[in-house]
């Protein structure tokens, strides 16, 4: 606003000289409409300058006060109810009944918008003077005339069906607890997740930009979906999960559109976290191809990368990855300022072996007999999966013999039949 | 305060997620707790060990052989200091000695007094930190214990000591005020010293570890902030003094000036003279600013410092020959036409250029136009003006080579005032031109075209100063004269060109004006404007008392007048900003029975706060608006100016400038006419040059309103807002209100005048009295934007209609000001260099080197700068001699600064 000195051409209040002479209409832009586009929401608390805050809000409380007391008054001195029934019915009048329940599609200017009815049809109507422009939203629901579709009112919900699809309505069960050691991996996604989202003060007094997300990587069964089940179950954020896979439509441009619509469903419903489980599905390393749908899978990365990284910032979305093969993610996908974080989820050590062998045998009734000290101390390259893999089989097996007990046999051979499925087809000692 | 952020930290156990705002997540809380309690058994090993090892401790502690509790002692200390914790979980050691917490206290309270006695109080006081119920122990302890170095124990239990001094302090203060009531009880009031000098151990921590702002809000708690400056060095007074110099808006007086007086002395020992003149400016204490000027050694920042003042219109006697140039802005003109040209804004524009009928969606053609040819005629005489303020050439007026067909002579009566008037605007600044082109009307047989240049006279010098004083020879001999209009052309012109100057002899010229009841109430009142705006904020006793003679000595019948509402802006202009210095004026106004004194106190005491923010001074004007008054019975336009008021008090601070909408929206709903009339009036100065979108929705609505005298002030409004902005939406706005309006003259009349308004200068100028950084308030702006406003409170008897005042609009040339930043060079010469323009951001307590600007563009000098923007140099080249980029700044070479050829050369 502030350079528009008055010769820019075209603008107005500008380019006079030949103006004049030619008194005849002239097309000039117009202006840009205010309302209709999407709100920021939310606001950063912060530990520094209390007392100016302080002092800022009670002025603001000081305000309310006043405005009460006025309004009291005025309300004593001259009750305003009658009229107010009166402009009440006045609008409702003009508002007609039946009315129609449409949405609306985009707004076109001040007071004229597209709508599109029930059927599915897009009108371009005009909205009623007393419609609360500024409530009014691209794809929310609003009330229209029966007879000219003129937008007569705003229907507030705030349920948009996009999210609900992705959206994680029930919490998982699991949580940190169910978590066997992994205890640097748990602080750091705590870290990179969840504290920016609760606790944004911290990082904005330490003056750095909160990372913006992170990946887990590792073997398969290490616990990368458990961590993301139990930072779900501990947030209160929105938590979208999508699966890799998800992301790669049939048509194209179905891909990227379905990650656009991701992250604008997350940067609504921000706070959120969006977890992208095995990205390895559209997040290769890119290279020529001639085949269609390789270039659309690639194309999906671009937008993510885009998503992730680009032009306008995410408010208050995190990103969570997962994957077992980062080596083959394509380097633009995982460097710092998409995926700030990188966390390595290794095959469990001793005691982590040992406290996931507790927290899956927590629950069963185990003999006296069972020492897991072996498996545990044993060389074999052991998961969090295949302990509990080991677990199940161990149960099975009793159930088998109709025994209420897992005994310690029941073990060694679950471990024998785990160990061999996952040793299958592999030739062994090929190269020794 | 502190005390919150310690404490979610301190207090939650490890394994309680956080976030838990929401019913769902506190279900899930209660589900694990059971859970939690497995958890414990399962301690990792190293936690296991680290727990036995402090309960090991711990009784050791409780044992009776002493010669252990010292390394018992020691190796405590170790462990919580070591301990690393994540952000949000309690260090594990604290959290493990929780559960011992009453013991230990037992233990301090059985051992004889010994070095490790003290010992264990500091532990104990960290401990207490996490053991928070309200007895303030952690306080208790430290005190007790051996008075290490605070930072010892790392920035958390700083922050929670801080915290507990603060509320003990509170605590102490508030017994100490009951046994002052009760004389009874002998206690003497309690002594804060021991708080302080711990208070004071703490500041320099803070300072030195990125929380000034903790710093500072210790020690305004402790009511001790004079101290601060002793603490502060040059790297942390800059965030120090920006902190607490966005406080003092909110804080009440004295407390206010106590923390401006503070800011001021640090900057000084920084010999920072270009921030605490602006703190002095603030504090409007000429002596001050004077001081700061004398201690500055500098020439150059000498120069930079006069640049400040002459912003300000401050005057003072200097033996430097250039500093006075700087403080007359004797080169202000010309600087002005220097950034006309670089912009290419020079040519003149026609009212026809800036109204653009053709744009107009008119559905009754051009024969319905000029209704009222003479009205428009003056509406084109206005706009013109307006248009092309200060740049010393337009094509109505000073076009035509012939006199007797010039433009004047298309206006009637006092039109043909106004018009010969507009030359003093268009030549604005620019005295020695102006008097010139002026001069031949000065011996004009018309009066009216006399008196028109009697005025522009006084128009061309505003703001500037002039050795010869030109206003002053050629006016006095006018105001006395027989012809009235000359009388009032010279009175106000006088006043607006020595507006803030205190000059002696306008005083001696126009007192006897105020206190003469011969004359007509309109040549009073506009005298005691003229005085009021001359001796600005100076509460001069000698005019307060001869207006106030007059009010008292007039007759009823004469004081009914619509021009008494202007003494009283005269008297009120005299006590601008002075707060409580006009309390004896609000007394004797009280006594003082006729229907003008009520209306005169409302207004001095408006303007005596105006831009405090001062809470309950809105109140009492909003009470003010509360009464249903009967127009027929009463006098109510005193209520005018209450709400007037509520927009003047609270302007130039952003949280109330934005509350103040809301009430506004409430005075309308409720309001009597009088108050609806004046409340888009009020919308206008509080975002004078500041179209904001939603002000402009709330404007263009009240534009349409069935009473058309809101109408009228809503549309003077919009004007007053985009007032020098080129705003495109208000311009379209208001195209469409002309053609909304064809038929009313008077509407009609005001839309053109906004639309020369929102064109103002090319869209060079702002109307908005603040300036350097929105921090100082212009009284000279302010006066004439006031009065302007105070016509518009009555317009049927001022401006439109067959009101003969309109000249009353000319108020506005002295708040006028070039939006631009200018730099210049050691000698005082243009120098261009690049600088980054951007919407500014507030740097208030923010860690590192924030960004003041956002979204920024990057131009070369000079630039426009608009109401929200904010300039900083984009080249290293030179180093900006003031802080803030406002107006005329000064750059000198940075000494360090190498060409980046040069660079590469010299590795």
């Amino acid at each position: 606003m502030g350079q528009n000195q008055s010769n820019i051409p075209g603008a107005p209040g500008g380019g006079k000289k030949d103006d004049g002479k030619k008194k005849e209409k002239k097309w000039e832009q117009p202006l840009p409409t205010r309302v209709g586009k999407k709100k920021k929401k939310g606001q950063m608390r912060s530990t520094s300058c209390l007392r100016l805050k302080l002092l800022k809000n009670e002025r603001i409380k000081d305000f309310l006060l006043l405005e009460e007391e006025f309004v009291q008054n005025q309300e004593r001195l001259k009750p305003q109810d009658e009229k107010n029934q009166e402009e009440r019915s006045r609008v409702d009048e003009l508002r007609g009944t039946p009315m129609n329940v449409g949405s609306l599609e985009e707004i076109i200017d001040d007071d004229h918008a597209i709508i599109s009815s029930v059927g599915g049809t897009e009108y371009y109507v005009s909205i009623m003077s007393y419609v609360d422009k500024d409530l009014l939203e691209p794809s929310g629901s609003i009330l229209l005339h029966h007879k000219n579709l003129a937008v007569v009112g705003v229907l507030a919900d705030d349920a948009d069906p996009m999210v609900s699809v992705m959206k994680l309505e029930k919490a998982p069960t699991e949580s940190y607890a169910d978590v066997g050691g992994l205890d640097q991996q748990i602080q750091e996604i705590k870290e990179a997740v969840e504290l920016p989202l609760t606790h944004p003060e911290l990082y904005e007094e330490m003056g750095i930009k909160p990372p913006k997300g992170v990946i887990l990587f590792g073997p398969p069964g290490t616990g990368k979906t458990l961590l993301a089940k139990a930072v779900a179950n501990q947030t209160s954020a929105t938590f979208l999960r999508v699966v890799g896979s998800e992301l790669i439509q049939k048509y194209l441009g179905e891909g990227p559109k379905l990650v656009r619509e991701l992250f604008r469903v997350a940067e609504e419903n921000a706070p959120s976290i969006v977890f992208i489980d095995e990205i390895d599905a559209v997040g290769t390393k890119r290279y020529d191809s001639n085949s269609g749908g390789e270039r659309e899978i690639q194309r999906t990365m671009l937008e993510l990368l885009n998503q992730l990284d680009g032009f306008d910032s995410r408010g208050d979305v995190k990103v969570i990855m997962a994957t077992n093969r980062i080596d083959s993610l394509d380097p633009a996908l995982i460097r710092p300022g998409r995926i700030d974080r990188k966390i390595e989820f290794p095959l469990p050590d001793i005691k982590t072996k040992r406290r996931i062998f507790n927290i899956h045998t927590s629950r069963m009734t185990l003999g006296d007999d069972v020492n897991f000290e072996d498996f545990i101390m044993a060389k074999d390259d052991l998961s969090g999966a295949d302990v509990k893999a080991i677990c199940t089989e161990a149960g099975l097996l009793a159930l088998r013999e109709r025994r209420m007990k897992v005994v310690g046999e029941d073990f060694k051979k679950a471990k024998e039949k785990v160990l061999y499925r996952k040793n299958e087809g592999t030739p062994e000692g090929l190269y020794i | 305060m502190t005390k919150e952020i310690a404490k979610p930290a301190a207090t939650e156990p490890k394994d309680v997620k956080m976030g838990e705002s929401s019913t769902a997540a506190a279900a899930k809380k209660d589900v694990k707790d059971p859970k939690k309690k497995d958890d414990d058994d399962e301690l990792s090993e190293e936690d296991q060990k680290l727990k036995d090892e402090l309960e090991m401790l711990v009784v050791r502690l409780q044992e009776s052989n002493t010669s252990l509790h010292k390394p018992a002692l020691e190796s405590l200390r170790t462990l919580i200091r070591t301990s690393t914790s994540s952000m949000t979980s309690v260090p594990k050691p604290l959290k493990f000695l929780r559960p011992h917490y009453y013991e230990l206290q037992a233990v301090y309270e059985k051992w004889p007094k010994s070095e490790n006695k003290l010992f264990l109080a500091d532990i104990i006081s960290v401990l207490a930190m996490s053991y928070d119920d309200g007895k303030r122990d952690c306080l208790k302890y430290r005190f007790l214990g051996a008075s290490e170095p605070v930072g010892s124990w790392g920035h958390e239990y700083v922050r929670h000591l801080a915290s507990e001094l603060i509320v003990e302090y509170n605590a102490r203060a508030e017994t100490g005020d009951a046994s002052e009531a009760t004389p009874k009880d002998v206690t003497p009031q309690t002594p804060t010293s021991d708080l302080i000098k711990l208070a004071l151990e703490i500041v320099p921590f803070c300072l030195k570890h990125n929380a000034e702002a903790d710093a500072c809000d210790l020690l305004l708690e402790l009511e001790s902030l004079h101290k601060l400056p002793e603490f502060v060095d040059k790297d942390t007074f800059g965030r120090v003094c920006l902190y607490i110099v966005s406080m003092v808006p909110y804080v009440a007086p004295p407390d206010d000036l106590a923390i401006l007086k503070t800011a001021r002395s640090i900057y000084r020992a920084q010999g920072e003279w270009t921030r605490s003149i602006l703190i002095s400016l603030r504090i409007n204490d000429l002596e001050l600013v004077k001081e700061d000027y004398e201690s500055c050694e500098d020439p150059l920042t000498k120069k930079q410092l006069a640049f400040i003042c002459a912003r300000q219109q401050v005057f003072f006697e200097t033996g430097d020959e250039t500093i006075t140039e700087i403080l007359n802005n004797t080169k202000l003109s010309e600087n002005f036409m220097a950034l006309a040209r670089d912009l290419d804004v020079v040519e003149a524009k026609t009212p026809e250029d800036i109204y653009k009928t053709h744009l107009e969606n008119s559905r009754h053609g051009s024969s319905a136009a000029n209704v009222d040819s003479a009205r428009q005629n003056l509406a084109s005489t206005f706009v013109n003006a307006f248009v092309n303020i200060g740049f010393g050439s337009d094509k109505l007026m000073m076009n035509s080579e012939d006199a007797s067909n010039s433009w004047i002579y298309k206006n009637k009566d006092l039109g043909m005032m106004s018009a010969a008037a507009s030359l003093g605007a268009i030549l604005l600044w620019d005295v020695e031109v102006g008097l010139t082109e002026i001069d031949k009307f000065l011996y004009s047989t018309d009066d009216n075209i006399k008196a028109g240049a009697l005025l522009a006279i006084g128009l061309v010098s505003s703001g500037v100063r002039h050795e010869s004083d030109p206003a002053l020879g050629l006016l006095t001999e006018h105001v006395n004269s027989t012809t009235s209009v000359h009388r009032v052309a010279a009175i106000v012109g006088l006043g607006i060109a020595y507006a803030g100057s205190a000059r002696e002899e306008v005083q001696e010229l126009l007192l006897p004006l105020i206190s003469d009841t011969g004359l007509t109430m309109e040549l009073s009142s506009l005298a005691a404007l003229a005085l009021g705006m001359v001796y600005v904020g100076t509460c001069n006793g000698d005019i307060a008392s001869t207006i106030l003679q007059t009010l008292m000595e007039r007759d009823d019948e004469t004081l009914k007048s619509s021009w008494g509402r202007f003494m009283g802006v005269g008297l009120g202009l005299l006590f601008l900003g002075k707060q409580d210095a006009s309390e004896a004026t609000l007394e004797t106004l009280k006594v003082i029975e006729n229907p003008l004194a009520k209306l005169v106190g409302v207004i001095v005491d408006v303007l005596s706060y105006i831009g405090t923010g001062n809470v309950l001074k809105i109140q009492s004007m909003l009470h003010l608006c509360n009464d249903h008054l009967d127009k027929e019975k009463e006098d109510d336009s005193f209520q005018a100016f209450a709400v007037l008021g509520i927009a003047l008090i609270a302007m130039g601070e952003e949280v109330g400038a934005e509350m103040a909408l809301r009430t506004f929206n409430h005075l309308m709903h409720y309001g009597e006419p009088v108050i609806r009339r004046s409340v888009p009036l009020a919308l206008g100065v509080l975002c004078a040059s500041n179209p904001l979108v939603n002000v402009l929705d709330i404007l263009s609505k009240y534009s349409h309103d069935h009473d058309t005298d809101v109408a009228l002030n809503a549309v003077f409004a919009m004007g007053l807002v985009g007032a020098g902005t080129n705003n495109a939406r208000l311009a379209q706005m208001l195209r469409q209100l002309a053609v909304y309006y064809y038929k009313n003259p008077n509407v009609l009349f005001v839309v053109r005048v906004s639309q020369g308004l929102v064109h103002m200068g090319k869209g060079t100028v702002t109307l908005n009295p603040f300036h350097s950084n929105k921090t100082l308030l212009s009284p000279v702006a302010v006066s004439g934007l006031i009065t302007v406003l105070t016509a518009f409170t009555d317009a049927k008897t001022f401006i439109v209609d067959k009101a003969q005042a309109h000249y009353l609009l000319y108020f506005l040339v002295p708040s006028a000001y070039p939006r631009f930043l200018m730099t210049l060079d050691e000698n005082l010469k243009n120098l261009a260099v690049t600088v980054r323009v951007g919407q500014a951001v507030d740097t208030v307590g923010q860690a590192g080197r924030p960004k003041t600007i956002t979204g920024f563009q990057t131009h070369s000098t000079p630039v426009l700068l608009a109401y929200s923007e904010r300039a900083e140099l984009a080249t290293e080249e030179y180093i900006s001699v003031g802080t803030t980029l406002e107006g005329f700044v000064i750059l000198k070479k940075n000494p360090e600064w190498m060409e980046e050829d040069s660079k590469d050369a010299a590795k």
